[in-house]
């Protein structure tokens, strides 16, 4: 096939693959911590801050609501309208983009993201009860996976397949880095006998990336810290694993023309993480080492950005208002009379 | 024999089980019907098809509906299953996901299962009128903006080309290929009561409307295959290969792959699905002004993820006005800056080629049975509906005094807007429109009320005795002209849903159903 891939279609398409992703990564979020809540101590107050942190949604998050409530920090991702990567504002932003890209996909490609939507409207809403929640967020996570499965299975696996994947694994691997990051922070006071709790942090983490029984499989010994970075960085196979992850984007970077820019950026991530010695880092040097890895995604972003979806004349766009929505790419306000466009900025 | 046999079957089924059509109760007096004749006899053609219709029973009938709606839903011609309310609620304007302003495109796309039947003889006759007009159309649009022989000739006052609101200056002295203006041509014929048939108008800016011509077919397959066993059906579906031919042939000589795109406003635009569908069905690349850049060289370029790809083919949905900010609206953003530039370089070819609206003028339509006979000195073989010029005294003296009679229609105006319906107005309004008359008579035509035919249409309720009720409808084919002139098999037929409407522009209420050229002879 001809190149004849249009730019701004590209990026749509790109779009598609980063708001399906972060959608499905949101609702594991929230499963996974409140399953671990259940298992802490009473006293330890764990609670749902951390998910926000997560997000990188603090300042947006503290000003509509204030306290970090489970029911608060829930709708917030949820289904907050005002917050662009609540589940809600994900997956419509991803419908935005089908539909904009129609043409390119499969024909009922917009059939099923529209059924996503459909979905996650009715079913998540601001006082759901824990059990109704779990079921949602279940369902959101399967239409995501049943949406990926029919996209691999029936789309051309060509260049607006490779950037649906592109995104994807991109947003995968940043979820990865905020996953641990946050639940890094060993927040079990010291000088107890907590040790069984700690365990049960580290398994949570496993839990987020669905890589409990990998885990098993592959290292096969208890869940102690510097195993599960090592695991959850370094596995080759696991496909929640940042250098899994980042195969993956090599890969599909190198599927696509004049790639020479991404493949660099993507390169240099790697690099990175291969000179890493990920045992020997403490708590401070871990969450330097992460902000780092984020930082080398963005940079990877705004390289694919400038090298597939922009022309040095666009400069006349306005660009996307960046920094006010610290997680949030989604910001297409509809300009004039024409398409909503996605807009990107990195985190 | 095939009536004789039609009554013996009816006789025959239990009536209130099958509740079949009794086209003897089916009210088409006083009007032209395309099926039935005032005597509930089957119109010659039309027999088959009226049989199948009649030995359905009611619930069949409700059957094959909705095979058709869901046959329009899973093929993804309308967008029903849209919503929008849920995204925006509690949404401030800042924060992102207000989708879309759901405007038009929520709307469905109705169609009616009832096929409109026309004679492969007829139709013949009338593609070669449609030829034939089309022709002198754009020998018109070419003469308007290079010698004006026709002006200079008196045969159509040059007032009204001076100010025509679709006459563009910046095209004088411009030659595109084969000096074709308008490669696409929609237009809208109509049949008064007596059986006659008129051109309407002729729609050269940006006509559409073909991607539901073809896509009536396909669901008339889904859902009444037996039909196309009764019937030598000609096919619709070799439009989007002619269109492609009929671009290709624009391009800048010698290049044998040229790149072809279609030209949209975007997703907002009520004609979007077509442009989608047209670009697939064509293999061409559908683009938005945004995608275009024109170079330093005055050569356009879309931007791809590969780098910048020479266009050579811009088949346009955008209006004039909006195509090139530099060259006309400094406001627009759909359009290219610096298009023109490159149109006038002859690097890109235009379809259809701006200023071609110069035709589309329903005053200047009283004039094309003119032009017939000016540049091709051949009698027109289509009519126009006698029309009336209210800028000339006479004719807009009579107009004035015959108000409630007549139909009044803007020279500029599309989809049914801003026309006065005399017989239908109300006696302030007609009085407005004759002060506006009045006071702009260039900007007026007027033409008598046509009452037009109907074909049966399932209107009525469900089990009712008069479910296929009689609807106004017309049709609009389209004509392509490129090295060669093709005209579609049939058309788009327009169905004005409304009982005793005539309106049948899909803004207002139209629908449309799917239009069969048949052979007879087999």
């Amino acid at each position: 096939m001809r190149h004849r891939l249009l730019s701004r279609v590209a990026e749509r398409i790109y779009w598609l693959g980063r708001y399906m992703e972060r959608a499905d990564n949101t609702a594991r979020l929230i499963s996974v911590n409140a399953n671990m809540l259940m298992d802490m101590p009473g006293r330890v107050a764990l609670g749902w801050r951390p998910l926000i942190d997560i997000t990188g949604s603090e300042a947006l998050f503290d000003l509509l609501y204030g306290e970090s409530s489970e029911r608060n920090v829930c709708r917030f991702l949820t289904c907050d309208a005002r917050h662009s990567s609540a589940i809600t504002s994900a997956i419509s932003a991803a419908r935005e983009n089908a539909r904009t890209v129609r043409e390119t996909m499969p024909g009922p490609t917009f059939e099923h993201v529209n059924d996503l939507h459909l979905f996650a409207h009715a079913a998540l809403g601001p006082n759901l009860s824990r059990i109704k929640r779990h079921a949602a967020l279940e369902g959101i996570s399967s239409r995501v996976q049943r949406l990926e499965g029919f996209l691999s299975q029936n789309m051309l696996h060509g260049a607006p397949w490779q950037l649906l994947r592109l995104g994807s694994r991109i947003e995968r691997a940043d979820m990865t880095t905020r996953i641990i990051d946050v639940r890094s922070n060993d927040l079990l006071p010291p000088g107890l006998d907590l040790a069984p709790f700690r365990e049960i942090q580290w398994r949570s983490v496993l839990g987020s990336l669905n890589a409990r029984q990998s885990y098993q499989g592959i290292v096969g010994a208890p869940v102690t810290r510097p195993l599960v970075l090592e695991f959850l960085f370094r596995e080759p196979g696991l496909p929640r694993s940042y250098a899994y992850c980042l195969n993956a984007i090599r890969r599909h970077i190198r599927s696509l023309p004049r790639h020479e820019a991404p493949l660099r950026a993507c390169d240099q991530a790697a690099g990175f993480l291969a000179s890493s010695d990920l045992g020997t880092l403490d708590r401070d040097s871990l969450h330097r080492f992460l902000d780092e890895c984020q930082v080398q995604l963005g940079q990877l972003h705004e390289s694919i950005t400038e090298t597939w979806f922009r022309v040095p004349e666009d400069t006349v766009q306005p660009a996307p208002a960046q920094g006010e929505m610290p997680f949030g790419n989604n910001g297409f306000a509809p300009r004039e009379a024409t398409l909503p466009k996605p807009e990107g900025s990195p985190r | 024999m095939r009536r004789l046999a039609l009554a013996r079957r009816t006789r025959r089924i239990d009536r209130r089980a099958l509740m079949p059509i009794d086209w003897k109760q089916y009210e088409a007096a006083g009007l032209w019907d395309e099926l039935v004749m005032p005597n509930g006899r089957a119109r010659p053609g039309a027999g088959p098809l009226l049989r199948v219709l009649s030995r359905l029973t009611d619930e069949a009938l409700s059957e094959r509906a909705a095979a058709a709606e869901l046959a329009i839903r899973t093929m993804g011609i309308t967008f029903t299953v849209y919503d929008t309310g849920a995204v925006s609620r509690g949404a401030r304007g800042e924060a992102a996901s207000q989708p879309i302003k759901s405007g038009g495109i929520d709307r469905e796309w109705p169609f009616d299962i009832v096929p409109r039947l026309i004679r492969k003889r007829e139709w013949d006759a009338i593609a070669q009128g449609l030829t034939q007009r089309v022709r002198a159309l754009n020998a018109f649009i070419d003469d308007v903006y290079h010698h004006q022989r026709i002006l200079r000739d008196g045969v159509v006052p040059a007032a009204y080309i001076e100010k025509s609101r679709e006459f563009r200056p910046r095209c004088v002295g411009i030659d595109p290929p084969q000096g074709i203006w308008a490669h696409v041509c929609g237009t809208d014929l109509v049949r008064d009561r007596d059986g006659a048939l008129y051109v309407l108008e002729d729609n050269l800016r940006v006509p559409s409307g073909v991607s539901y011509m073809l896509e009536n077919r396909a669901v008339m397959k889904r859902v009444f295959p037996e039909l196309f066993k009764d019937y030598v059906i000609h096919p619709v579906d070799d439009y989007p290969q002619r269109l492609a031919g009929c671009l290709r042939s624009l391009a800048p000589e010698g290049n044998d792959a040229p790149q072809i795109v279609v030209l949209t406003p975007g997703i907002y635009n009520s004609a979007y699905f077509e442009h989608a569908y047209l670009a697939q069905a064509m293999g061409a690349e559908l683009v938005e002004g945004a995608d275009l850049r024109v170079g330093a060289d005055d050569c356009v370029y879309m931007k791809t993820i590969a780098g910048r790809v020479r266009v050579d083919v811009i088949y346009r949905r955008i209006d004039d006005l909006f195509l090139d900010p530099k060259a006309f609206r400094p406001d627009s953003v759909l359009g290219v800056p610096g298009l023109m530039r490159a149109w006038q370089a002859g690097n890109v070819a235009l379809a259809n080629a701006p200023g071609c609206g110069v035709a589309d003028d329903k005053v200047i339509y009283t004039y094309v049975p003119d032009m017939v006979h000016y540049y091709l000195g051949e009698e027109p073989l289509l009519a126009n509906v006698p029309s009336y010029r209210c800028v000339e005294k006479a004719d807009r003296d009579y107009v004035l005094d015959n108000l409630d009679q007549m139909v009044v229609k803007p020279a500029n105006e599309s989809g049914g807007y801003g026309m006065l319906i005399g017989p239908k107005a109300s006696k302030r309004q007609r009085n407005a429109f004759a002060r506006a008359v009045r006071a702009n008579p260039r900007n007026y035509m007027a033409q008598p009320m046509l009452t037009l035919s109907t074909a049966p249409t399932l209107a009525g309720a469900p089990s009712s005795a008069d479910r296929l009720q009689p609807r106004h409808l017309d049709l609009r084919p389209f004509i392509l002209s490129g090295a060669d002139i093709h005209v579609t098999m049939g058309g788009l037929t327009r169905v004005a849903m409304n009982k005793g409407s005539m309106v049948v522009n899909s803004s207002q209420g139209g629908g449309s159903k799917d239009t069969w050229i048949v052979d007879l002879a087999r």
